[in-house]
């Protein structure tokens, strides 16, 4: 593989101009809000459904964000300092947006969470997991997540944007500091919410790996995203001079790890369940077995982990944006289905062909939250630095190695464009 | 001995790794392709400058693991449905998915094998013996001297027009290794 200056995806002389799409989603959103709003008023149990599916497929981007923002600072990396700003902003978009965004699932959690209106002494799961699966746990934990995600998300992109004007050292220690106790609460918030907001759909089930396969898919999306995002950020001029082939590279094998990680947990959650051959287990994969979910299984195997594994295979792949931007929508599609297939079967037992509309509700929620968190993120990312330009580990994530001026070169370069 | 001797190749020394660095350039931009560098510890931008593309290991560890989980598969279908088919827990008698995780294991096995023995026929592996050893100086290169070998082998090998370029590139010392 080359190790040169050169850069991944095409050079800055094509500059991509996106001033003109500025206007898209607010149009889009309100679209899906329009529509939202109709389908709710028909059949809420479907919109419950429908924006939940809708809600935890951005969910997984927000998390994705923070974590690729806490491993950095717990790796004490430096390749990612270009791409940090990208997830900074993506992570705090957790609180507030995410939790406003929260309030129609919380409105309507006794529609779509069945034990929220049975009585537990007629349904034992329900009454071993009372402890948990109860109205005011169910409420205050949720709230509880939110709160963890705000401080988190705030302290580190302080102390990041603080750096920007300092360029102390500092900085660095404190973000380090807040992702050590950061990595365990970030674990425990995003294992719990993924619990009750998707898994407690089905409160007879039980898996142990749940928490951390939400967390692969959640990260594996997220890189495909980041990596499509700072392609087009290099094209758009806002991170030009900062991605260059080691961020490609990271970032693909990276994606390339997650790929089969994702693969590795969702397969051993499958087969520990097959094997064990218990009914309050395998319910849950025999009800994904039924009309097109089959489908959807299928694909997951072979969409969302063999064919982005072959493709990211070869070190060129990786470095490609002609693989990668195609991938990235490919990631996409693939993490709808995911999203889809873990929530779904519960309200449509066939697929989503059994009631047409339902997939029209779910694109509407999808442009709805996907429109709000995008005017939200790139307002963040206009009012702000591109990149984290005075982090001291900036000039060694260029490879200039060695040179103690490098980084204020790197930001005079910045500050003379 | 009386019997004629042939050349095997040219070993040039040198001081430092810039020189060598350089040197490697000349001798890639040259279009030279049986030749090697040697130095006492990996030189960083040394792959770039010689002209190294990725490795085709990679290739070998591929074909490993794809016979490894092939075999796999195919050894436990024999094992469990035609040879000594028996019935463990209501599964059927085979199934992918009880099947992966060996199958999956020899992934692995046969991919590394794959790997190691890609590496070693790519590098020609094992040698006992290298003409190289002959040279006294060549003994340095574990030590502090930085070392490169044209073979006599390369299609525009040629003794004087070689001699003159790592001259050039600043070779304190040439020599001619014979086989």
């Amino acid at each position: 593989m080359s190790s040169h200056s050169t850069t991944v995806g095409p050079g800055a002389d094509s500059r991509l101009d996106l001033s003109s799409w500025k206007k898209v989603p607010y149009i889009v959103g309100g679209i899906g809000l329009v529509i939202a709003l109709i389908g709710a008023m028909l059949d809420p149990k479907q919109f419950g459904f429908t924006y939940l599916t809708a809600y935890i497929y951005f969910l997984s981007i927000c998390v994705g964000g923070l974590f690729l923002v806490l491993i950095h600072h717990l790796f004490d990396a430096a390749w990612s300092v270009p791409i940090r700003r990208v997830a900074e902003h993506l992570s705090v978009l957790l609180f507030p947006t995410m939790a406003i965004l929260f309030i129609p699932i919380a409105i309507m959690a006794p529609t779509i969470y069945p034990w929220m209106t049975m009585d537990p002494n007629t349904d034992h799961a329900l009454h071993a997991k009372h402890a948990l699966l109860n109205k005011p746990a169910w409420y205050i934990i949720s709230g509880g997540i939110f709160l963890v995600w705000w401080l988190l998300t705030r302290k580190l992109r302080a102390w990041s944007l603080r750096q920007d004007e300092t360029g102390s050292a500092q900085c660095t220690y404190k973000m380090r500091f807040h992702s050590c106790w950061g990595m365990f609460l970030f674990a425990i918030s995003v294992t719990m919410a993924i619990m009750l907001w998707v898994k407690s759909l089905e409160h007879q089930w039980f898996s142990t790996m749940y928490g951390v396969y939400f967390f692969a898919e959640s990260v594996w999306f997220t890189l495909a995203t980041v990596y499509f995002l700072a392609l087009v950020l290099k094209r758009t001029g806002h991170l030009s001079k900062v991605i260059t082939n080691r961020q490609g590279h990271d970032l693909g094998v990276l994606m390339f790890a997650f790929t089969v990680f994702y693969a590795y947990i969702h397969f051993s959650q499958y087969f520990i369940i097959w094997n064990a051959n218990i009914p309050e287990e395998t319910f849950w994969y025999i009800k994904r077995e039924q009309g097109t979910w089959w489908q959807f299984g299928m694909l997951l195997i072979f969409g969302h982990f063999f064919l982005p594994f072959l493709a990211l295979l070869r070190i060129d792949a990786k470095l490609s944006g002609t693989v990668i931007v195609p991938l990235a929508i490919w990631a996409w599609l693939m993490h709808f289905c995911d999203i889809s297939y873990n929530i779904m079967p519960v309200l449509l037992p066939d697929g989503y062909d059994q009631a047409p509309l339902s997939i029209i509700m779910v694109f509407a929620c999808m442009a709805f939250i996907g429109s709000v968190l995008a005017v939200v993120w790139i307002k963040h990312f206009l009012s702000h630095p591109a990149y984290p330009i005075k982090d001291p580990r900036l000039g060694e994530a260029l490879g200039i190695h060695q040179l103690p001026g490098a980084t204020t070169y790197v930001v005079a370069q910045y500050e003379g464009k | 001995m009386a019997q004629t001797q042939t050349p095997y190749a040219l070993l040039a020394e040198f001081d430092t790794p810039a020189d060598v660095m350089h040197a490697a350039e000349v001798i890639h931009g040259k279009g030279f392709t049986r030749w090697d560098v040697y130095t006492p510890f990996p030189i960083h931008g040394m792959d770039a400058a010689m002209g190294l593309g990725n490795s085709k290991v990679g290739w070998f560890a591929f074909v490993g693991g794809v016979a490894g989980y092939g075999l796999g598969m195919l050894m436990i279908w024999w094992m469990n449905a035609i040879d000594y088919p028996l019935i463990v827990g209501g599964k059927p008698m085979f199934s992918p998915f009880g099947a992966f995780p060996p199958a999956y294991e020899l992934t692995i096995l046969f991919g590394a094998f794959g790997a190691i023995l890609g590496m070693m026929f790519l590098n020609r592996l094992p040698r006992w013996y290298s003409p190289l050893f002959k040279s006294a100086r060549f003994a340095k290169v574990t030590h502090d001297k930085f070392f490169i070998v044209v073979e006599s082998t390369d299609p525009k090998y040629s003794e004087a027009e070689i001699r003159r370029l790592l001259e050039l590139a600043g070779s304190k010392h040439i020599e001619l290794v014979e086989e």
